[in-house]
């Protein structure tokens, strides 16, 4: 079990995520290194947060409400930095432009500019399995496993896969959203990121009850449905316009 | 469809930062195998720890002030080898060097390596026998130095074992006291901003010297080729045109230099004085084609770049200026000074990649798309993941953000400044705030929250 399960439980979290890293971002180095400045910036937003709230901790695991704040403001802190994000993305891009008509090869497509989105967003996913469910998972190569008081049917490492599983979902997906939603200044994708991610958060504030992971493992990956749904629709929509105008235009 | 732009850039700057991500990932894995099975090694001796041997019980000013001592010892050290490296290299000991360099390869391969190996034999009960671990370790160390050394082997083998020594030599460097690791870090990053930068460095010393000769000393340099096959099939015997700077420990240099194709360079030699009208027209459009692919990488690495290529062409031909630096190894025999050297040689460069002969004509310079990286990068960079392993995996991959980053910002001042660079000091100061970033701050923190299943 102990080998075997360590990297079962790496997969789990991080299977879909390797699996479009290899089909679609590892053919194209400049989507990497948006990937790994993405992953830097998440992780810069970590440390701030927690800079922010090590005076308090450790936290009495009964004041669920100062959790709930805390996860508020992580949420709003990151939320912060996606906007920021795009503001830097919206550099790149014209820089991008302006390199690609220098060299008198077409501007970045649409599905570029996605691609360069789903990196961010995958960034963004990376930093969050690897900090909260890969680095806790080195016991889980040793001969035992751990279980939390709450929740305490299924071992802790592999809620922790599961749940991050959802969190790379939405993460990666969500910053699709939010990039269209900016560039088509539409407001309800503008919102949508920002309440699906505070929802998502705020989801796992029922693991506090006990056996409350029965109940918040099932909302979190509703909501995580939901952006899949919500960013599937969107690029659909996208692409068959973009195909109309092109068509229309030749 | 045509394709986009995307595709082409930061070709480059991937093709350095995969070989490094390799070296430090079996770092990693190494220091996590074996630290479990052999946890009270005895500390070693070596150039490093000269002065004071860490001892756990220790008090934090005793360590501190020890490990400080330690860190200047090796740094002087360091430094006296690479000016006796610069006065061996002013006075054409080339020969000597080349050999040295040689046999130091040779050695770290086959001792490093196999106490490496050994130590992996033993701990996972590998039934091998002797004859055959012997003559496995002793091919292995010799293909390896002919790869390393001379010109016809496939490109691929040569990066795969420059990797190599770069992992035996950190794994064994990992095995420093912690206190005296942090600080002989901070004290080679800073050392290798003066010996690149400062007049008078030993290092900037050195690649003058060799770009006023047109030569190459053979170095322990990892090259990025991203056109591996032309250059295979171009390599011709060395036509004695690298030039070469001997580096010492810790040095770390990018360096960006022009390299043209090396069938147009190619051509140019051949061709010599005269071009036929013929040629001529080729060229230009050989050239309006190369000019585009640089162009087109450039955005990341050297805007300047791709301009200046272009900008060439109504001018006549192409000059290449390659520039490079190599890495000395400090002469001590005696196994520590061995891998001192060893990891003393971090060098980046972005250098002309081909053999080809170097033209410059019109002091117009280049800047090709072979970036050169020191094997003391990598083996510094490797230590302070192997060293951040030792204490958790979020600390190492939160160095590992970190030191990458540092090493694209190295890149993007490289093709700014196009020149060499030292690429440990950005890394290194990145690397060691954020570990102790995450131990202090980020750890407690997220292990917190996510022992109670919150996350966001």
């Amino acid at each position: 079990m102990t080998v075997a399960a360590g990297i079962g439980y790496a997969l789990l979290a991080l299977g879909p995520t390797v699996s479009l890293f290899v089909s679609v971002i590892s053919k194209k180095p400049f989507l990497i290194l948006t990937v790994l400045s993405s992953t830097l910036l998440w992780l810069i937003s970590l440390i701030v947060v927690s800079g922010l709230w090590r005076a308090f901790l450790p936290l009495k695991s009964d004041a669920w409400w100062l959790y709930g704040i805390l996860l508020f403001t992580a949420v709003a802190f990151q939320e912060g930095l996606r906007i920021l994000f795009w503001k830097l993305y919206k550099k790149l891009e014209d820089i991008l432009d302006a390199f690609a008509d220098r060299v008198s090869k077409p501007r970045l497509f649409l599905t570029d500019k996605m691609q360069i989105a789903l990196a961010g967003g995958m960034g963004h996913g990376l930093a969050h399995a690897v900090f909260f469910c890969l680095s806790l998972l080195t016991p889980a190569f040793g001969p035992a496993t751990f279980f939390v008081d709450n929740c305490s049917r299924i071992p802790f490492f592999l809620v922790s896969a599961i749940i991050a599983l959802a969190f790379v979902t939405i993460h990666t997906f969500s910053m699709v959203i939010a990039f269209n939603g900016y560039a088509e200044r539409n407001k309800v994708d503008q919102y949508f990121v920002p309440i699906v991610h505070l929802v998502a958060a705020m989801g796992t504030l029922v693991n506090f009850a006990s056996g409350g992971c029965i109940i918040g493992i099932p909302i979190l990956y509703f909501v995580t449905i939901l952006t899949l749904l919500h960013c599937g629709k969107m690029v659909w929509r996208r692409l068959t316009e973009d195909r109309s105008r092109q068509s229309n235009s030749l | 469809m045509e394709s986009s732009i995307l595709d082409s850039i930061g070709v480059e700057i991937v093709g350095v930062m995969s070989p490094v991500s390799i070296c430090m990932l079996l770092v990693v894995l190494l220091v996590y195998s074996l630290s479990s099975s052999s946890s009270a090694a005895p500390p070693i001796r070596t150039a490093a720890n000269l002065v004071y041997m860490e001892n756990p019980s220790d008090s934090i000013s005793q360590k501190l002030e020890g490990a400080l001592l330690n860190a200047l010892v090796f740094v002087i050290f360091v430094a006296i080898v690479t000016f006796l490296l610069v006065l061996l290299y002013y006075y054409n000991f080339t020969n000597f060097l080349k050999n040295y360099m040689r046999f130091s390869a040779f050695f770290v391969l086959a001792m490093i390596g196999g106490s490496i190996f050994f130590s992996i034999v033993q701990h996972f009960s590998i039934p091998i026998d002797s004859v055959t671990c012997f003559l496995l370790l002793f091919n292995f160390a010799v293909v390896g130095v002919l790869s390393l050394f001379s010109a016809g082997f496939p490109i691929i083998l040569r990066q795969a074992y420059m990797v190599a020594l770069g992992i035996f030599v950190a794994t064994w460097f990992t095995k420093l006291p912690e206190w005296t690791t942090w600080t002989l870090l901070v004290a080679l990053a800073v050392y290798d901003l003066v010996a690149v930068l400062a007049p008078g460095g030993p290092l900037k010393l050195l690649v003058e010297l060799a770009s006023s000769r047109d030569e190459e000393l053979p170095a322990l340099v990892y090259e990025a080729r991203p056109t591996v096959s032309r250059n295979v099939e171009n390599r011709g015997p060395p036509l004695g045109l690298l030039v070469a700077g001997v580096s010492d420990s810790g040095s770390v240099e990018l360096q960006a230099i022009s390299q043209e194709n090396s069938g147009r360079i190619q051509n140019e030699n051949r061709g010599g004085t005269e071009f036929t009208a013929v040629e001529v027209g080729s060229f230009v459009n050989e050239r309006g084609e190369s000019g585009e692919d640089e162009e087109e990488r450039s955005p990341l690495v050297g805007n300047t770049r791709g301009r200046l290529s272009l900008s060439s062409d109504s001018s006549d031909y192409s000059t290449v200026v390659a520039a490079q630096s190599s890495r000395a190894r400090p002469s001590g025999g005696a196994e520590n000074g061995e891998a001192v050297d060893e990891e003393m040689s971090p060098l980046v460069e972005l250098m002309e990649m081909g053999n080809e002969r170097e033209v410059t004509r019109e002091g117009l310079e280049i800047s090709n798309r072979g970036i050169k990286l020191g094997l003391g990068d990598f083996i510094f960079y490797s230590v302070l993941v192997g060293r951040a392993a030792m204490y958790d995996l979020m600390t190492v991959y939160a160095c590992y953000l970190a030191i990458i980053s540092g090493l694209g910002c190295t890149l993007i001042l490289l093709s700014v400044h196009r020149r060499a660079l030292p690429a440990l000091p950005i890394s290194i100061a990145l690397g060691v705030l954020f570990y102790f970033l995450t131990r202090l701050l980020m750890e407690p923190f997220v292990v917190g929250t996510a022992t109670n299943l919150l996350m966001f």
